[in-house]
């Protein structure tokens, strides 16, 4: 259905999209997550054929966004960031204005305005005009202009932000409706919000993917990873100078109490280090009262994996 | 087609759920009509027929100076909102796009144009009007306001804010109208001199107020028009090379 290869876009002095390669199959629900700046909405800027990519390529239901774009604009539904609708409009009249600029017959557009209206339920304010309406439900206006020519392909850029708790579940769950006869493709630089829609999570950062597969395959290669926690008796300075010298210890955070010490100690590349920090106590004579392995939680490894800086506890 | 009269449909709609036709209107109406109510009296006075040309000459300054009002939203604003990208995304050709905005914009025009022919319902009752003098004189009119529309057009595309756009195509027009006083001050035959006197409005439209339609300037003109439509056009595909 989307098929992306090596797809780079530059901006005067900006790499927004790096060699972006990946595919989505029909009827998936894909998640592209990543901080802001990672490139999302710019590769969905090209696969809606606003832009233009500076390389690479991306092909949409088998047409090039390029070549054969006005192929791609008839099977595709874009709901932008911004949702910027005609505001001086009216709910249905705007949709019977989108109904019409995509080709949908004359006969059709008001009972497939009808339908997109109940599907997004604001069928009861098909009369307000849009500028008089809150943001969750112009939301559903921009929602519901995507799906109006029943697109082969849905995009959707962060459909959930600004959204209050109430009206982020009923997006999700409207476009886990979706999901049963759309592909679609949406962002978010949140988690948990890709967790619970997406089949696929494509996680980018920099213009480039950095991992990608169902969320539960992404949070087990990520939480592999995770720091050893130690409680030492002892002098907390001398402590932490001797553990620092372990080999593959990145960094460690010390907080003391009196005379007992706890120490987080992040590994280098996933290591597991709790023999060598066990032996490196007991070489220095120190007793040691705790030894564990933290996991990451889904939220740091991400946090981890996009550079963003981390807070772990105790720092 | 189709796409293209939905485009121009909605965008003439903002025109009356905005201020900017009513103000525009109102501005027309009421000095065009003070310049007919003179014409009207020194006709009277000297016993002669009414000179309509001074009214249509008034006409085409309103319409040169009110054009930024008409022609600054056209795509800064959709720009600035970010509606040009959900327009842009839907199967709609750049040149549709340009063109149904340039045409909402000449039916503005030519709505207002129609309100002022009641000038001419009032002359007929007392007295003879030069049909081919006014036909051409309107014609004039709406060529003069579809090479400012498309400049305006033109630079609403370039400009990032309405604002801006709007006192960009108020200098222009302004120069467009008081070229031939500068090109006064310069040393006759010198380029710039010629070029001045060249695209001076006024002069380009005496010829039409006297009822002549001379053929290099119609066809100077009506490229003008064409170049700047073009240019927005590609201005608009930019994105997608830049």
């Amino acid at each position: 259905m989307i098929e992306v290869s090596n797809l780079t876009k530059t901006y005067p002095g900006v790499l927004a999209v790096d060699e972006l390669s990946f595919k989505v199959e029909k009827g998936e629900i894909v998640g592209f997550l990543g901080p802001n700046g990672a490139g999302k909405s710019t590769t969905m800027r090209i696969l809606t054929c606003f832009l233009a990519p500076t390389s690479g390529s991306a092909r949409l239901s088998g047409f090039d966004v390029v070549e054969q774009s006005m192929d791609v604009r008839r099977r595709v539904g874009y709901l932008p960031e911004s949702n910027a609708l005609y505001t001086e409009m009216r709910v249905e009249e705007y949709l019977l204005f989108r109904a019409r600029l995509r080709d949908i017959p004359s006969g059709d557009r008001r009972t497939r305005v009808g339908e997109v209206l109940d599907k997004v339920r604001l069928a009861d304010r098909r009369r307000s005009i849009i500028a008089h309406l809150s943001k969750g439900l112009r939301q559903r206006v921009g929602l519901a202009d995507a799906i109006l020519h029943r697109p082969e392909i849905v995009i959707l850029d962060e459909p959930t932000i600004g959204l209050d708790p109430t009206q982020v579940r009923d997006v999700r769950e409207l476009i886990r409706g979706l999901g049963q006869s759309h592909t679609v493709l949406l962002s978010s630089h949140i988690l948990s919000e890709v967790e619970k829609v997406c089949g696929r999570v494509l996680i980018l950062n920099r213009g480039r993917l950095v991992e990608s597969g169902t969320p539960d395959e992404i949070a087990n290669r990520l939480m592999k990873t995770g720091r050893v926690r130690l409680e030492i008796r002892g002098d907390g300075r001398t402590i932490k100078e001797a553990l620092e010298k372990v080999p593959g210890v990145l960094r460690i955070l010390w907080s003391g109490k009196g005379d007992l010490q706890t120490y987080l100690v992040e590994p280098k590349d996933g290591l597991d280090l709790r023999p060598q920090l066990m032996r490196a106590s007991a070489a220095g004579g120190w007793d040691v009262y705790e030894l564990g392995f933290e996991r990451l939680s889904l939220e740091e490894a991400f946090a981890i994996l996009t550079e963003a800086p981390s807070k772990g506890p105790g720092a | 087609m189709k796409t293209f009269l939905a485009l121009t449909r909605r965008e003439l709609g903002v025109y009356f759920v905005s201020p900017m036709a009513y103000i525009i209107l109102t501005a027309l109406l009421a000095i065009a009509g003070g310049m007919f109510f003179i014409a009207m009296r020194n006709a009277a006075a000297q016993q002669l027929p009414v000179d309509f040309s001074q009214t249509l000459a008034v006409i085409v300054y309103i319409v040169v100076l009110t054009s930024p009002l008409v022609t600054m939203r056209l795509i800064a604003e959709e720009k600035n909102k970010g509606t040009l990208e959900i327009m842009l995304t839907a199967p709609i050709s750049d040149a549709a796009f340009v063109l149904a905005k340039f045409a909402a914009a000449m039916v503005l025009l030519a709505y207002l144009l129609v309100l002022t022919l009641g000038y001419l319902v009032i002359i007929s009752r007392y007295g003879l009007v030069d049909t081919g003098a006014v036909v051409c004189g309107y014609f004039g009119v709406f060529l003069v306001g579809a090479v400012i529309y498309s400049i305006g057009l033109f630079v609403s595309s370039l400009c990032g804010s309405q604002i801006t756009a709007g006192v960009i195509t108020l200098a222009l027009a302004l120069l467009l109208v008081i070229a031939q006083l500068i090109a006064g001050t310069l040393a006759e035959g010198s380029f710039c001199n010629e070029v001045l006197a060249y695209i001076d409005i006024p002069t380009n439209f005496g010829d039409f107020l006297r009822g002549v339609v001379d053929r290099t300037r119609l066809v100077y003109l009506t490229s003008v028009i064409a170049f700047f439509l073009f240019l927005t056009t590609r201005i608009l595909e930019s994105r997608r090379w830049r």
